[in-house]
């Protein structure tokens, strides 16, 4: 399989007040393979974020290198990095990111009109479409004030998805929502993934990550270890087992 | 504490702080210059009319006069207390010389007199406000063009014919209380008795001033119906003391109420600014004002907070604005100074400027206080909870995405924004409503004022050329020949041959009075009337603006005149503009009185392929010394001065409209950028480059800019309008039509400002390019 994302010495510094310089990541390597479902681990400040958003181009590298599909992106200016977010990029956030000046539905829509991937009828068809899977047609014409914090992060997913990326990010998706609803959205990612979309979520949810392919655990800036877990399936009914391994694993790394 | 919870508000709002603090400064600057040009206008003439002594009444005459007639009836005259008579040298422009002038002021459009001083009342002053002495060869020349002609002390005066020199120094200028202001088109030349003497019996075309000072000023209009109905000269126009204060105060008037109207728009805007960062910066702190709440602190103690720094603001805004203007008065006051003269200062004229800055001052603060009653609607746990203001919900029903057929994306989301914060707009809509309004209202008035057209504003039809023949010996053979002249002149389409003469009518209390009336066909160059038409019949009269306005006549109503000695029912039949002789004028149908003739006019159209110019110079020669004028030289003699005006304020209201849209804008925009991070950063990260950004930002300022240029169009052609149609009546043009250029207007004037505020929004926005998810969550 090939690697659809993939980071070389990937460091990222910050300097605050012009002095005090903060290594977040020191020479992070990382592969993700096509396909695959993959969480990032780790305590708080060990730069889980900060990896994803350098890794997805949403942020500048200090140095080091990403690669996308083959193509190095750590170099590509802010208008290419835009279009590549706009047609090959998913991203779904802790808090709710949404436009509060749009509805519901409108919000779906929007990057996929900007990215004129087909008729709009179409675009709309497939803005159902996705609202059904993801059990919120009913508030296709409802504001964003008028939903629930679960609804509202399936909404997220739906936007994530209506222009059909290669790869999703997810920061903490679940980390907002109560513990019904993140069972119920890590189970709606399960089946894009099932359905071939690359998914890389960064949690600190064992329960969440115990869902996902592969576990990455982080430690001061870099990635210290992994664990394979494999797909994972509602039908195989192994979700405690799985939980049980990564627990283990997690506090054998002293988490 | 305070001081430092002012400084560190003032460094995290720097730029807007400091506009407020300009807008409230020049706000302050102004109405105090304002009301102190009204304070120094008004004792500058109380002093002017004393020292000069005014006379309340003053009669024209050209022709006969006999003293003893009039000495006769004075004395019998209760009323009066003092009568003169003042004589006056009309010397022709084409042989007057002035200062280094090798053109003799031949075209000129004012009534040239030489007179010398009086000596009981109606004194002609110095710059000095002292009664004009001169010795022989000495000469003191009207302010008016010192101003005009930037004449000096030690220039030349030369008065030249075929049989006659004489040449006078200037070593004064006259502040003449009766005919000081630049709209009057007479002007009195102080010479000495003996020079005057001189001139006299070689040039001797005298015109007279019969004057007189009363007892009871109230008295004046029992006065006038006295003098109208007795047998005493009057061939010409009256005029009184309330014409000389109006005529003296005008101009500067004018300009007064203008600086006052502007500083009270400059305050405004500074209120809107000070509303939209008041709700900004309460959005901001919403989450400190809960804790603040939620530990106790009074809601009064908040907002004492947040006013003091407004409060601090606009005191020292307002006191360095009342400050400055006390230096910068003598700009503002300059003109009244020369014309008028200065009157002692009093403390009373700063304790009103005070107060005028006090009004301002006290102004922002109550809007504040206002604004600031907001916070009694902030909900502790609401805030604490959320971090969001109560009010930051917007409807999304409006233009939803997916209904739209609007291909672009950016500048559909930029259009959807304004119309959902509308609200927020208002602010930036109005700035652009009176930018456009401010460019538009010069622009449109100079246009028209520029314009053929406009000459019938002055009571005049449009024709090529107007010949002008005063008063003089055998005036009427010499009028015949010279309608005999161009009526066999070939080059001459037609003509209209119009004789203006005097008349007398009885007017509401039942005494006589004089009115000129013009007589002829005024079918053959017609005039635009306000109301009703030109005369057709004989007993028809149309009225000029004033004169229907002093009289009370409307179209329809009768006026008795009195013709060869009886009385004659006339119909108004219309109302013109007139702007012109103090804009009382009439024009009838009937024959015109030969006893009271005042002047001819010949108006004519040349054919296609006549040169205008070589037909003026032959006429000049064979009617000499008639005033021959081209229609449009004739305008721009008489307008040239105030279009060259007109077209300084209109430069300087296009740049301060332009100013004050790019910092509005850009404060407007970078207050909405720093509000809008959030969302910004959302558009980001799905995909939006920083160039739909712009775009729909861009879109966001020029649909309200556009909004408010047609509503500032509207509001300029029809209030506007109305404006500067009030303004104008008080010259005698009641019912301005702006003549409007509509590639300047509608094309130009709206590019301007849309490159201005494009350009100003790129740059204001520029920080668009540091929000995003990503530093939000490192945040």
């Amino acid at each position: 399989m090939n690697n659809i994302l993939e980071s070389k010495e990937l460091n990222k510094t910050y300097i605050v007040n012009n002095k005090t310089q903060h290594n977040i990541l020191k020479n992070v390597n990382l592969q993700i393979k096509k396909g695959e479902f993959v969480s990032v681990m780790g305590p708080s400040g060990s730069g889980k974020s900060t990896l994803l958003y350098n890794i997805s181009g949403m942020d500048n590298v200090t140095s080091g290198s990403v690669f996308f599909n083959g193509h190095e992106i750590s170099a590509l200016s802010e208008n290419e990095l835009a279009k590549l977010r706009l047609n090959k990029m998913g991203f779904i956030f802790q808090h709710i990111h949404l436009l509060k000046n749009l509805s519901i539905f409108d919000n779906i829509i929007l990057s996929a009109y900007m990215a004129k991937v087909s008729s709009r009828e179409k675009i709309n068809q497939r803005a159902l479409r996705l609202m059904k899977q993801t059990g919120i047609s009913e508030l296709a014409n409802n504001d964003i004030t008028q939903a629930s914090g679960g609804q509202l992060q399936r909404v997220a997913i739906c936007r994530a998805l209506i222009n059909n990326p290669d790869i999703v990010f997810g920061d903490e998706p679940t980390g907002a929502l109560n513990s019904k609803s993140a069972t119920e959205i890590m189970e709606i990612l399960a089946d894009i993934n099932h359905a071939g979309t690359t998914i890389m979520i960064v949690t600190h949810d064992v329960k969440v990550a115990a869902k996902t392919e592969r576990v990455l655990f982080m430690l001061d800036g870099n990635i210290i270890a992994e664990q394979q877990l494999g797909k994972y399936s509602k039908e195989k009914n192994d979700i405690k087992a799985r939980e049980n391994k990564l627990s283990r694993w997690l506090m054998e790394m002293g988490f | 504490m305070l001081l430092n919870m002012l400084k560190k508000d003032f460094s995290r709002k720097k730029s807007i702080t400091i506009a407020l603090f300009i807008f409230i400064l020049l706000s302050a600057l102004l109405v105090s210059a304002g009301s102190s040009m009204i304070m120094e206008l008004s004792n500058s003439l109380n002093n002017l009319f004393t020292a000069s002594k005014a006379p309340h009444f003053v009669q024209m005459h050209s022709g006969e006069l006999n003293q003893s007639e009039i000495d006769d009836w004075t004395s019998k005259n209760d009323l009066v207390k003092a009568q003169q008579t003042v004589e006056m040298i009309n010397i022709d422009g084409s042989n007057l010389y002035l200062g280094n002038d090798a053109e003799s002021e031949k075209n000129s459009i004012m009534d040239l007199d030489f007179v010398r001083q009086n000596t009981s009342f109606d004194l002609l002053l110095n710059l000095e406000s002292q009664v004009i002495q001169l010795s022989r060869g000495e000469i003191a020349v009207p302010i008016y063009y010192k101003q005009q002609k930037n004449m000096n002390i030690g220039d030349k005066v030369k008065i030249t014919t075929p049989s006659f020199n004489m040449e006078f120094t200037v070593v004064d200028f006259v502040r003449d209380v009766q005919m000081n202001p630049s709209i009057i088109h007479s002007k009195r030349f102080v010479v000495h008795k003996g020079d005057f003497e001189r001139l006299k019996s070689n040039l001797g075309e005298i015109e007279y001033l019969v004057e007189f000072q009363l007892n009871d000023f109230s008295k004046l209009s029992e006065f006038s119906n006295a003098y109208q109905s007795s047998n005493l000269p009057k061939k010409g126009p009256s005029v009184d003391y309330s014409l000389f204060k109006t005529l003296n105060s005008i101009t500067d008037g004018v300009v007064a109420a203008v600086v006052i109207f502007v500083s009270i728009l400059l305050n405004v805007i500074a209120i809107l600014c000070i509303r939209f960062t008041i709700l900004a910066t309460i959005e901001e702190d919403y989450r400190e004002i809960g804790v603040m709440k939620a530990i106790g602190i009074s809601q009064s103690y908040i907002k004492k907070m947040y006013l003091t720094k407004y409060v601090v603001m606009a005191a020292a805004a307002s006191i360095i604005g009342f400050l400055a203007s006390i230096f910068l008065n003598r700009l503002f006051t300059a003109n009244i100074m020369l014309y008028i003269g200065t009157a002692p200062k009093s403390v009373l004229q700063h304790l009103i400027s005070f107060i005028a800055v006090v009004l301002i001052f006290l102004m922002v603060v109550l809007f504040c206080s206002l604004v600031l009653r907001r916070f009694k609607k902030i909900s502790t746990i609401e805030a604490l909870r959320s971090g969001n203001i109560g009010d930051a919900k917007v409807r999304t029903d409006s233009l939803p995405l997916h209904k739209s057929k609007f291909f672009n994306i950016p500048i559909f989301l930029g259009v959807k924004d304004v119309f959902q914060r509308f609200k927020m707009f208002r602010l930036l809509l109005i700035v652009f409503l009176v930018s456009s309004f401010i460019i538009i209202i010069p622009v449109n008035f100079l246009n028209t004022i520029q314009s053929p057209s406009f000459i019938s504003y002055m009571g005049i039809g449009q024709s090529d050329i107007r010949i002008d023949l005063r008063l003089t010996d055998n005036i009427v053979e010499r009028y015949e020949e010279m309608n005999s002249y161009i009526k066999n002149d070939k080059d001459v389409e037609k003509f209209s041959p119009l004789v203006t003469s005097q008349f007398k009518m009885i007017n509401n209390d039942g005494a006589l009075e004089n009115i000129s009336i013009e007589t002829g066909d005024f079918s053959i160059f017609p005039l635009d009337y306000v109301n009703g038409n030109a005369p057709t019949s004989d007993n028809e009269i149309a009225l000029s603006y004033a004169n229907s306005k002093d009289m009370g006549k409307n179209v329809g109503d009768q006026l008795q005149l009195v013709v060869d000695g009886t009385e004659k029912n006339m119909v108004v039949s219309g109302i013109y503009q007139d702007v012109t002789n103090g804009g009382r004028t009439a024009k009838a149908l009937m024959p015109f009185n030969a006893d009271a003739v005042l002047w001819y006019v010949v108006s004519l159209d040349v054919s296609d392929h006549t040169d205008i110019k070589g037909k003026i110079a032959e006429y000049e020669e064979a009617f000499y010394p008639a005033k021959v004028t081209h229609l449009q030289g004739y305008l721009d003699q008489t307008l040239g001065n105030t279009i060259d005006q007109l077209k300084l304020i209109t430069i300087l209201a296009i740049l301060i409209a332009i100013f004050v849209s790019i910092l509005i804008t850009s404060l407007f925009l970078k207050m909405l950028v720093a509000k809008d991070y959030a969302q910004i950063a959302i558009l980001k990260s799905i995909g939006f480059t920083l160039r739909d950004i712009r775009i729909k930002y861009v879109t966001m300022a020029l649909l309200v800019l556009n909004i408010g240029i047609i509503l500032g169009t509207i509001v300029s052609n029809t209030i506007g309008q109305k404006i500067v149609s009030i303004i104008l009546s008080f010259f005698g043009a009641s019912q301005i039509k702006f003549v409007i250029d509509p590639v300047q207007a509608y094309i130009l004037c709206p590019l301007v400002l849309m490159f201005v505020v494009t350009i100003t929004t790129l740059i204001s926005i520029i920080s668009i390019k540091k929000s995003s998810i990503s530093e939000m969550i490192v945040e």
